[in-house]
């Protein structure tokens, strides 16, 4: 849209004459009205008009940060005492020497020698010969060969 | 007849925050703002009694919301903001009973600018409602707050949500056609 210079200033003209007046009215004393109106019409608006009640608070709402922690601190004692209870301390010594049953045990021949071959039986070595095929009767015959291996062997 | 917007009162606000003054400073609101929403919304639907029930719903959706407007923008942008999305709701509305397109909006328009019997009958101001109308919808809010209520871009901006540089190209090619409109009835 181009316009003339002279033309552009003739119809700038034409809204200075309006003045920034648009012609429009309003009945007499509408807007004095309209916001008493207004005021007695408006409804109730409860978020804004009733102020935030504070509600007293439980027993159990004072009491669960207290019961919270002290839960936590139950937890961590627990945890503390199982690693203290799993690393072997300094001062502990748990050597053989120290522990009197397991010494005793360790130092008496005829526990060792009944530990050892408590539970070999005749029948296991028969077992074995016949594996390595050895006759048994044979041997069993054989006082000589009997004689040794027999003097540590039970039933 | 002033049709300025009220300076803002940052008192008022503060009292409508607090639960036991919000309904009598709302009250203080509505006999501040309502000359001047009640113009902004006039020169868009044209109509007294259609801007009277606009300006109505404005205030109602107001204080439905009051409890959200928390002041960071200022009152009377928030008013504003309320008062053209409810005559712009109007105007669609109306177009949808009527089944009007948008291109003969402008016959509607000057059909209801004839009959408005609120008017003071000068030839030249009724002439520019006309024209006004001619324009489309966000071009004429731009050019009704910056003509009739002299109002800053800066703050056209803050209630349109456009950059002033925007406002202004509007502005000015809204007055180019107000021009071209008389100059083809000369």
């Amino acid at each position: 849209m181009c316009f003339k210079n002279n033309e552009m200033r003739k119809e700038s003209d034409i809204l200075e004459k309006a003045g920034r007046r648009d012609g429009m009215t309003v009945p007499e004393g509408f807007f004095e009205s309209f916001a008493e109106q207004m005021a007695s019409r408006l409804p109730e608006n409860p978020a804004a008009e009733r102020p935030a009640v504070l509600r007293p608070k439980t027993t159990w709402q004072r009491l669960r940060p207290y019961v919270y922690m002290a839960a936590m601190f139950a937890g961590i004692w627990c945890m503390l005492k199982m690693f203290t209870m799993m690393t072997p301390s300094a001062g502990v010594d748990l050597s053989i020497e120290n522990n009197k049953v397991l010494s005793s045990a360790l130092s008496d021949e005829h526990f060792i020698y009944d530990y050892i071959n408590d539970d070999i039986s005749s029948r296991e070595v028969w077992e074995e010969m016949y594996e390595d095929s050895i006759d048994v009767e044979e041997v069993i015959s054989d006082d000589a060969l009997l004689a040794e291996p027999a003097s540590g062997i039970e039933d | 007849m002033s049709k300025e917007t009220p300076q803002e009162n940052s008192e008022l606000i503060g009292r409508l925050r607090e639960p036991a003054t919000c309904r009598a400073a709302f009250n203080e609101v509505m006999k501040l703002y309502s000359e001047p929403l009640y113009w902004q919304i006039r020169r868009m639907v044209q109509s007294h009694d259609d801007a009277s029930d606009i300006l109505q719903n404005t205030f109602l959706k107001a204080w439905q919301s009051i409890d959200q407007f928390r002041g960071d923008a200022r009152l009377s942008t928030w008013l504003h903001k309320i008062a053209i999305n409810e005559s712009l709701t109007h105007l669609a509305r109306e177009r949808k009973r009527l089944s009007v397109s948008l291109d003969d909006e402008e016959g509607r328009m000057a059909d209801l600018i004839e009959a408005d019997e609120w008017t003071d009958g000068e030839a030249l101001a009724k002439e520019l409602r006309k024209a006004v109308a001619t324009l489309p919808e966000k071009q004429r809010l731009v050019f009704n707050m910056k003509y009739f209520d002299d109002m800053k871009y800066e703050q056209i901006s803050e209630i349109l949500g456009t950059t002033v540089g925007a406002l202004k190209a509007s502005y000015h090619l809204a007055t180019r056609k107000i021009e071209a409109y008389f100059a083809a009835r000369q």
